[in-house]
């Protein structure tokens, strides 16, 4: 088995090269102790050989994870051979790095990559002459052409068999002289000697882990720092470049020596001051229009109500829809008449689902019942919201009624069947219920498979649609360049409350799904800045927050209209609230202030590098995020389903709810909400069916609200106060999300710890901001005091406290890092 | 001696200092940013800017660019 190390610069092309080599057969893991993703894969060619893909770097230096991660892989785990690809249209800073890696004893094959670009532009790349100066073999390539990519492979194959040449590059005599001298003093193999020699000069940090006798050389670097006028590390620096500049004239002609390029002339426009905000927004508005708003959510709806639902048409969709809606239409005015007139006779021969149904039967009592009303008469009746659950009163005409008779005639009083139009394909569930069903499976069986296991493959799947799309963008963005240039337009705005520039994204697209949201952090490359963003966005409320919120607008606040923007403002305040207080915190403390990060050449993106990132990404959170989705979704189903009936354990109905489990559970928790005000076990069972989709809070309520006297609405306004009300909407807006939200939040933190942090920081949050609106609330409106006012303004206090506290890190200058 | 901040767009410049001695200066210079090299304001945008250095583009930050005399 060989090993080969992949190490360069970020953007310069390294993921395109690993993905060259190794095709599909790569194996994502984490580097041992951090959460810095570890890619390794077999070589096409070659299975016997295994290559490691380094994070981007720049240096060898301890500043980053990812440098730290890269120089421990290859001083501790001593790869065969390392393949440096270097960017050949950005030589110099490029060489760097391979500097460095030359130092490590391990034999270095330098792959100079973009050379289309390179050419190009006309200028000319002595390949013999930069092998001789750096003292190995260079090789050059495009691999995003795909090109000279296996003679780079074969050469580093080749090296790691003949084993490292001599370093050849040295410093002024000076320096040369304290390595010498440090060198002398290490107890380490002869060909790691200079690597060792040249961190203890530069004071590393880190670098005594990796000895076992670490010698005193403070008296020889002093020396040397005093004779040169400048302190060791950049001494070093100075020194590299210095090499780099006497070598680049003879390996690099180039011919053009204009001011600007191509891509700095899109950059005067792009990030111009009049025109950078202007041209983001469209940006944005085209990306949310196309992922949010048009063909995502034909995506979610397609995969959710399609596939796992009832079902989808290939074609003849629309004349069904047109049919069923007529027909829904014509039966609600019936059914209204039937009510209103007291009929019960008529309305037992209309109710399709009774045992003793005959269409015949149904045709004659609805005929007669038309009949004896006459065109002028009227009827007032209640018409239900399927997805808010509001109740509207609609008064029709006996006019109406005929037609609507005439109408259900038509259709001989059956409802249109979808798979009667076009060609229908039956959701996975019917496919599945059916087989079920044909197989006489017991009951629990069949709820257990359809509502626990298929259930929770349609939370796992049904957002994989809509992600895609956005995914495609998201790498389109990358890909082209202009990703990066977001960071740099937004970062000022955004960096004050400890987010990143590229924060706007996640949060933009968690209005429509929080799921593809929080997997679009992805692209914020600063670990501190993609974990705050990732705790935050799932505060702006998002598709499935809709219904909720308008339900507590229509039974609680009488459908007043400041709720559902309140519930946005709400959103948005939790997330700069958060982002203040947080940045403030040891956890996410050294927050970047100054900010300096690379931006790569504008070019055009190819459509396999685009799908591949998109797919990559997708399976991703299918892998990594689907077994907590699933087995909390059977969680809930088996906890809602099953309770103790007059003492014996049984399966439940839907309307037996009350009676299960959960609604046990919900029970004995609801206390933890009286401070809240919402303290009943009700509205605590909805809180918890809300965390398998947020939808969900609605057809529970539905369902424990309906039931005696007046309508949901009705009694769910008996039970809420306007405070207790809105202490609810806001603890559900902003308390930990859906299931397959949070597993996207453990996918994105890679971290059991992290995941942790951020769902408990998440309902403390909710749960603080529940006790000051209900506490305060009523202190103000009603003047009542207890302990819980106290308790809310102590937390009130507390969190003014963290928000306008000085920043703790103004104090010490240490723990800057960077954006790399 | 003037810092980035206020030099053109488009003109060659020479970093003669960069101010600080923390671990930002060590990734400037791990980026190119060294005494004596050279560096071109390509754009500006609310005082943070875009530059060239050792033909790659970096943003840098008011703050940073202040630092970077040339």
């Amino acid at each position: 088995m060989i090993r080969i190390a992949l190490a360069g610069n970020p953007n310069s092309g390294k993921t395109t090269l690993f993905n060259a080599l190794t095709g599909s057969n790569q194996f994502v893991g984490n580097w041992p102790g951090v959460t810095v993703e570890k890619k390794e894969g077999r070589l096409k060619q070659n299975k016997e050989v295994l290559i490691a893909d380094l994070p981007g770097i720049y240096s060898l230096s301890p500043y980053t994870m990812e440098e730290i991660v890269s120089r421990n892989y290859l001083i501790q785990e001593k790869p065969d051979a390392i393949l440096n690809i270097v960017d050949g249209t950005n030589l110099e800073r490029n060489l760097y790095l391979t500097t460095q890696l030359l130092e490590l004893g391990i034999p270095v094959v330098v792959a100079v990559n973009m050379m289309d670009e390179v050419e190009k532009r006309g200028d000319i790349l002595h390949i013999d002459a930069l092998a001789k100066a750096l003292g190995c073999p260079v090789v050059p390539i495009s691999a995003l052409k795909g090109s000279g990519v296996q003679e780079a492979a074969k050469k580093a194959v080749e090296a790691a068999q003949y084993g490292a040449g001599e370093c050849k590059h040295t410093f002024a005599p000076a320096v040369e002289l304290a390595l010498q001298k440090i060198a002398r003093q290490l107890q380490v193999a002869e060909n790691q000697k200079r690597y060792f020699a040249i961190k203890l000069f530069e004071r590393d940090e880190k670098i005594g882990q990796s000895l076992s006798v670490v010698p005193n050389v403070e008296s020889i670097i002093a020396q040397t720092e005093k004779e040169l006028d400048d302190d060791s590390e950049s001494i070093i620096t100075n020194e590299r470049y210095t090499f780099i500049s006497s070598i680049i004239n003879d390996c690099l002609t180039k011919r053009n020596q204009n001011t600007f390029t191509t891509s700095d002339k899109i950059d005067k426009v792009v990030t111009n001051r009049f025109l950078a905000l202007p041209i983001f927004a469209i940006v944005m508005y085209l990306v949310y229009y196309v992922s949010v708003t048009t063909v995502g959510t034909w995506a979610t709806d397609w995969a959710n109500d399609g596939v796992f639902g009832d079902g989808w048409h290939l074609y003849g969709g629309s004349a069904y829809t047109e049919d069923s809606e007529a027909y829904s239409e014509a039966s609600t005015i019936l059914n209204g008449f039937v009510e209103f007139y007291g009929e019960e006779n008529v309305a037992e021969a209309l109710n399709s689902e009774s045992e003793t149904y005959d269409v015949q039967n149904a045709k004659t009592a609805a005929e007669t019942f038309a009949a004896s009303i006459g065109m002028e008469d009227e009827a007032t009746y209640a018409v239900v919201d399927e997805e808010t659950m509001a109740t509207e009163m609609v008064t029709a005409t006996g006019a109406e009624l005929a037609e609507a008779v005439q109408v259900l005639d038509d259709f001989d009083f059956t409802e249109p069947d979808p798979a009667d139009y076009g060609l229908w394909v039956p959701g996975v569930p019917v496919f599945i219920g059916n087989a079920l069903e044909s197989m006489q499976v017991a009951d629990w069986l069949q709820g257990l498979i359809l509502d626990g296991i298929v259930a929770g493959c349609g939370a796992v799947l049904g957002f994989v649609p809509q992600m895609l799309v956005l995914f495609f963008f998201l790498a389109l963005l990358e890909s082209c360049g202009y990703m990066a240039r977001i960071a740099f337009i937004m970062d000022r705005i955004f960096r004050r409350f400890g987010l990143s520039g590229k924060s706007f994204i996640p949060i933009l697209i968690g209005t429509g799904c929080g799921v593809p949201g929080i997997m679009a952090s992805r692209t914020i490359e600063n670990e501190r800045d993609r974990r705050m963003t990732i705790t935050t966005t799932t505060f702006i409320p998002c598709g499935a927050k809709l219904p909720f919120i308008a339900m507590v607008a229509g039974a609680i606040f009488g459908g007043a209209s400041w709720v559902a923007p309140s519930a946005y403002f709400l959103g948005m305040a939790a997330i700069i609230i958060s982002g203040i207080i947080l940045k403030k915190t040891k956890r996410f403390l050294g927050d970047p202030a100054p900010f300096v990060m690379e931006l790569p050449a504008y070019h055009m993106p190819t459509l396999g590098n685009v799908l591949r990132s998109m797919w990559e990404r997708g399976s991703s959170f299918i892998k990594k995020a689907g077994t907590i989705i699933l087995l909390s979704t059977i969680f809930i189903w088996f906890t809602s389903y099953f309770g103790f009936v007059d003492g014996s354990f049984t399966m439940l109905t839907e309307e037996q709810m009350d009676q299960s489990l959960l609604a046990g559970i919900g029970k004995a928790i609801a206390w933890i909400f009286i401070p809240l005000g919402f303290g009943n076990w009700q509205a605590t069972v909805a809180s918890i069916t809300g965390l398998v989709a947020k939808e969900n809070i609605v057809g529970t309520m539905a369902i424990l609200y309906s039931g005696g006297m007046g309508t949901v609405y009705e009694n769910m306004a008996a039970s809420f106060t306007v405070l207790s009300g809105y202490a609810f909407l806001a603890f559900n807006l902003l308390c930990a999300p859906c299931f397959a939200a949070m597993g996207a939040i453990k996918r994105e933190m890679n971290s059991t710890r992290w995941f942790a942090f951020a769902v408990a920081y998440q309902c403390g949050f909710a749960y603080a901001i529940g006790l000051i609106v209900y506490q305060l609330g009523n202190f103000v409106l009603n003047g009542t005091f207890g302990i819980g006012t106290a308790a809310a303004i102590l937390i009130l206090g507390y969190g003014l406290y963290l928000l306008f506290r000085p920043n703790p890190e103004a104090k010490s200058k240490k723990a800057v890092k960077v954006n790399a | 001696m003037m810092p980035l901040t206020l030099a053109p767009e488009g003109v060659k410049q020479t970093i003669r200092k960069i101010n600080g001695k923390d671990e930002l200066r060590r990734h400037l210079e791990n980026l190119g940013f060294v005494e004596g090299g050279q560096v071109v304001v390509i754009t500006e945008l609310n005082g943070n800017m875009i530059v060239n250095v050792k033909e790659s583009r970096i943003a840098i930050s008011k703050q940073m660019a202040n630092r970077i005399q040339v």
